[in-house]
């Protein structure tokens, strides 16, 4: 169905692409486009750049239409994408720039325990993670919250559940925003978002999600690396989920409310999926607040997974998490919008940022980093595949100077879902796994089909993309030994 | 013309495209599609009625409207619709009336969660003998 791209991709330097605002009429900054040559060549394959040009046709939008080396094909915006709009210059808010996963993100929990001595019980450990933390279809989570609670939790995030037991002080102190933003306003929040989201707080979902258990396997950065309290050979556990169905109806709810909007603020827009309203409109607003109050579910959701991988480590190895030294190392968005400061030629902006499939990366010294991160920059998390890495970066100067604070989210999806599970025939991905060292769980029947690792980019060509172009840094590579997946 | 619908690629999600010769039948097609990707779901055999019934300003966003309510039904509600006493689809909405059943987790065998039915490539438009309809799922 995807139809390769065909308009003009320029070449700036070794790492970076750009689409001219004449491409296309209604482009209001230029296209830019993150890539080597060989993945320049993959992201031509489908209609992503289309999309990263039809982002440069927002209202407001400062400097570029940015893309990640991870881009493909989304809804309106490319996943990969990066957009900056500016209030004060008519600029837009657009749920396609967020996603239907409001803050889909990713968070590290390192472990004292080394591979070489836990490698024997690994699949005792992937067992008991996978039946401690719901997942799959139609998995509810281990507690139901009433209606008011999930207002409140959703109004005071990431600590609400903590306050619970879920958790510990520190979790809080290592979460984006702490996990919170501010400004969200659950009444906003639509009685059937609340009712999806009702007992899936604390559940991984499916597709794309996972719990990993990953060794470290390289350190690039021993300086940050040891910040991080990370070592070669040390176990270490990733989380990937977000909003789950709440965040999912609250997309959904404001899709359907922004329909007619772009024409009664007179937005001429190229594709209706990118449908938006000006920042400072009461549609715009009423958006942003739902859209917090939704991101500070999804933080409580993978707060709660962590108190449950923390249990399931616990049950395992006979020792009380603390003992395990089971510390949240990080905890990033990247399906969101965040009103953030910077300058614009020469000018203090206080600007919406989406990132949709793409990481904050706050370099070194950025006032909103947690202290213990201040000297080294933030850490970045990117998954890759569950077969061959992930990685830990922390963000650079480049970051703040080209890409509006962000970098990658991952390695990005080369194959479709389809072609993937025909790749697959007269295959056993879980064998395949195995005899990679991956003690890999699923329940959905073709998850581990779906996801198998040659559907992705090689994640270690993304990272180097941004790694060279002064954005993010590599500090650690992580190896997956342990999958469990919805 | 029957019924039929088919999975077509996307980088990331689910493509579906539908094809039945009336818009009656092609929603109710449309609901099977959304089924099989979710994956073989089975249902009890005690039945409840089940009504729905959508406005919009064209079918395409009316067709995935009511999709979108039989995957909060499926989803939240665990209830599948397992028949389709009327149906009737006019160009300001649809009306529909069936039985649903619990769904029995135990005995179902699930691919993959659907997050929704999006605007993406979405669209219904006659051709030989009928109509077809596509959409993208988000998973």
């Amino acid at each position: 169905m995807a139809e390769n791209y065909t308009g003009p991709l320029e070449r700036i330097d070794a790492v970076r692409w750009r689409i001219p605002k004449s491409y296309k009429e209604g482009m209001r900054v230029d296209g830019m486009i993150y890539a080597d040559d060989v993945l320049v060549d993959a992201i031509k394959q489908d209609k992503s750049p289309e999309q990263v040009a039809n982002v440069a046709c927002l209202p407001g939008i400062v400097r570029y239409s940015l893309a990640m080396p991870d881009i493909h094909w989304g809804y309106g915006f490319c996943i990969g994408g990066v957009a900056a709009t500016d209030p004060e210059q008519g600029g837009v808010i657009s749920p396609g720039g967020v996603g239907y996963d409001i803050n889909c993100g990713v968070r590290l929990i390192r472990t004292h325990l080394m591979y070489k001595d836990a490698r024997d019980d690994m699949g005792r450990l992937v067992d008991e993670l996978f039946n401690t933390v719901p997942c799959g279809v139609g998995k509810g989570g281990v507690v139901k919250f009433s209606k008011p609670e999930l207002k409140k939790l959703m109004t005071d995030g990431s600590t609400f559940v903590v306050k619970r037991g879920f958790g510990w002080e520190s979790d809080v102190e290592a979460t984006e925003a702490r996990g919170c933003m501010d400004g969200a306003d659950a009444d906003f929040v639509s009685d059937r978002a609340l009712e999806r989201g009702r007992d899936q707080c604390g559940t991984l979902g499916s597709g794309n999600h996972f719990l990993e258990v990953q060794v470290v396997e390289k350190i690039d950065d021993r300086q940050a690396a040891s910040v991080m309290g990370l070592a070669e050979g040390q176990l270490t556990v990733m989380i990937h989920s977000g909003s789950r169905g709440l965040g999912y109806q609250v997309c959904e709810d404001a899709l359907h409310e922004l329909q007619h909007t772009p024409r009664k603020y007179g937005i001429e827009l190229p594709d209706p999926q990118l449908v938006c309203a000006p920042i400072h409109s009461v549609e715009g607003q009423k958006y942003l607040k739902a859209m917090r109050a939704a991101a500070n579910f999804a933080w409580c959701n993978r707060q709660i997974m962590t108190h449950l991988a923390r249990e399931a480590f616990s049950n395992v190895f006979g020792l009380p998490p603390e003992r395990l030294g089971m510390n949240l190392i990080y905890d990033v968005a990247h399906n969101i919008a965040k009103m953030e400061p910077y300058d614009v030629d020469g000018r203090s902006c206080n600007l919406c940022v989406h990132r949709k499939g793409a990481t904050r990366a706050f370099p070194p010294g950025h006032p909103e980093l947690p202290d213990r991160y201040r000297n080294i920059g933030q850490p970045v998390l990117v998954p890759g595949d569950m077969g061959r890495a992930s990685y830990v970066l922390v963000g650079r100067e480049g970051s703040m100077e080209h890409t509006f604070g962000s970098s990658c989210h991952g390695a990005g999806r080369r194959m479709s879902r389809g072609a993937a599970i025909r790749a697959s025939k007269g295959r056993s991905i879980k064998r395949e796994l195995a005899e990679r060292g991956v003690v890999a769980r699923s329940r959905g029947r073709t998850g581990l089909e779906e996801e198998q690792p040659d559907a992705y980019k090689d994640v270690n060509q993304v990272v180097d993309v941004l790694h060279a172009a002064a954005i993010s840094q590599k500090v650690a590579r992580l190896r997956p030994v342990g999958v469990i997946k919805g | 013309m029957e019924g039929t619908f088919q999975f077509f690629d996307h980088t990331a999600d689910m493509g579906v495209r539908v094809r039945a010769g009336t818009m009656p039948e092609l929603f109710v097609t449309a609901v099977e599609g959304l089924y099989k990707a979710v994956g073989e779901i089975a249902a009890g055999r005690r039945l409840e009625p089940f009504a729905l019934e959508i406005t919009g300003d064209s079918s395409a966003v009316i067709l995935r409207d009511a999709l979108n309510e039989i995957l909060f039904f499926l989803e939240n509600r665990r209830r599948k619709v397992v028949g389709w006493s009327r149906v009737e689809f006019s160009p300001g909405g649809l009306e529909a009336h069936g039985s649903a059943a619990i769904v029995d987790d135990a005995k179902s065998m699930y691919d993959r969660e659907v997050k929704a039915v999006t605007y993406h490539e979405l669209g219904v438009r006659p051709v030989d003998g009928g109509f077809e309809a596509t959409f993208i799922l988000d998973i």
